[in-house]
């Protein structure tokens, strides 16, 4: 178990190191989407359903602040120790894969909640957001999180350039997050725009955090974490298949 | 009751096809006693990285069984007791000198690497550098680094792949130094060169491998003897021309 302690000691270093891109950006950043948003909106949009508009768009935000951060950490990563090649410091020494597996993903979940939490105490200080179902919340952002931090190492490590994990960041996981009801409620949207938000699973994870933080959402908490959980498990064993497999590591 | 020791390590029908179809290595056979200074000598595409590769566990081996004094290669045990100094610079940009040293440790399953870092740091005159970042060394810095690196957890194999590659005159008889010193204490060492004299000097015997394969394998000496010939140049020109 030591080598994956200092694996992770590794990786969460890496963080603190680079911390002003790492943190203090993504939060930056929210911050202002919930200050240009939320404060020049909720003057036209005051509500939705029971809930001050600034207060509503706060959970979409930390859960894009967090799985972009996740998934970004853990990709530029895996590229960067296949990159430089001291990736092959880790893959031969004694440590199981699965131990490799944890202790890469450690970095992006670290990243993740740091930002999650900085976010958290300053919503509470700007806007006031309510905690109203800490279980459901905290199994909501643990799920999240597999996934994004999976999905990272499984695209950092198929990636041949720099271009590839960006890609993905940009085209695929910054879109899905923006139309998964980050910003708005689903069912204002018209057909047949509602129902394709159905397919996008992002749109689960936001309305499962969305929940622990507010009681309600879109949809059925427990459809959202069944949906997100579906596609974490596999995520987590695609890296994992990866990482015991050797493949794209090893040549 | 006598017990022989296991080999240091021992390469049975070793095969390694790449995915592009490569065939590195075929049906390799090779056993290096322990405590020997083993040299691997070969021109670029031998196979020599390839050999190491498999051993550390670097590759995927198509066929064929690695041992490391006695146990299976990919077994924790045998991991712990192999350092690896690669051909090419691949250190972690992230980590100072200490913890480049440190953190190798704790993959490698030290609990306390603090002390063992301090010993490699002064045995390696890295001292001024101990807290500086490894893409701000120099290439001689960064050669000492790797070797210390691999030297971290007491290997009993260390594998030293063309350590003195482009390095100065001053580094590399500061490297040869170290590294005879480490195999009088009873490592066993792995060197693949491309400089003869330096396998001449340093090695008991030496295996030239060409195209996957093993074409001799002797003490310098012996080489010159089996060969005909008096310089281990021309060994090495017999050898990969047959």
């Amino acid at each position: 178990m030591t080598g994956l302690v200092w694996l992770c000691r590794r990786e969460t270093l890496r963080v603190s190191k680079l911390w002003t891109q790492t943190v203090l950006a993504p939060v930056v950043s929210s911050m202002l989407f919930i200050l240009v948003f939320g404060l020049s909106l909720s003057g036209r949009v005051e509500h939705v359903g029971d809930v001050d508009y600034e207060v509503f768009i706060v959970p979409g935000l930390i859960t894009m602040g967090m799985v972009q951060a996740a998934f970004a950490n853990n990709a530029s990563t895996i590229f960067q120790a296949r990159f430089d090649r001291y990736v092959n410091d880790v893959l031969s020494a004694p440590m199981r894969p699965w131990q490799v597996n944890l202790g890469f993903s450690v970095g992006g979940i670290v990243r993740a909640l740091a930002i999650g939490i900085s976010l958290l105490v300053l919503a509470v200080v700007l806007v006031d957001v309510p905690i109203e179902r800490p279980f459901e919340l905290a199994l909501a952002i643990a799920l999240g999180l597999v996934l994004f931090a999976s999905l990272g190492l499984v695209v950092g490590i198929y990636a041949e350039t720099w271009d590839h994990t960006s890609f993905i960041q940009n085209i695929v996981i910054l879109p899905l997050t923006f139309v998964g009801g980050v910003f708005y409620s689903v069912e204002v949207l018209p057909s047949p725009w509602e129902e394709l938000s159905h397919f996008n699973p992002v749109f689960y994870l936001v309305n499962a955090v969305r929940f622990g933080f507010l009681g309600e959402s879109d949809v059925s908490v427990w459809l959202s974490l069944g949906v997100t959980a579906a596609l974490a498990i596999p995520a987590y064993a695609w890296a994992q298949h990866l990482f015991t497999t050797g493949k794209r590591l090893k040549s | 009751m006598y017990r022989e020791d296991p080999p240091a390590l021992e390469l049975r029908g070793l095969t390694k096809r790449y995915d592009d179809g490569t065939l590195a290595l075929e049906d390799f056979d090779l056993k290096i006693p322990s405590g020997a200074f083993f040299g691997l000598l070969g021109p670029n595409g031998a196979g020599k990285t390839t050999l190491i590769s498999a051993v550390c566990n670097l590759l995927r081996i198509t066929d064929g069984e690695v041992l490391v004094f006695g146990e299976p290669h990919d077994s924790m045990e045998a991991r712990s007791w192999v350092g690896l100094a690669e051909q090419d610079i691949n250190l972690d940009r992230f980590l100072t000198v200490k913890e480049t040293l440190e953190y190798h440790g704790g993959y490698f399953g030290m609990s306390d690497p603090d002390s063992r870092a301090d010993e490699l740091i002064e045995a390696f005159g890295l001292q001024a550098k101990r807290d500086v970042r490894a893409p701000k060394l120099s290439g001689g810095q960064r050669r000492r680094l790797l070797l210390a690196r691999a030297l971290m957890h007491n290997p009993r194999l260390v594998i030293l792949d063309e350590p003195t590659a482009g390095v100065d005159f001053e580094l590399r008889m500061d490297l040869w130094r170290y590294i005879r010193q480490l195999h009088s204490e009873g490592t066993t060492i792995l060197l693949t060169t491309h400089y003869l004299e330096e396998a001449e000097e340093l090695c008991e015997e030496i295996a030239l491998i060409r195209g996957g394969h093993l074409i001799a394998r002797d003490s310098a000496d012996g080489l010159r003897e089996h060969f005909g010939v008096t310089k281990l140049s021309d060994v090495y020109v017999k050898a990969m021309a047959s």
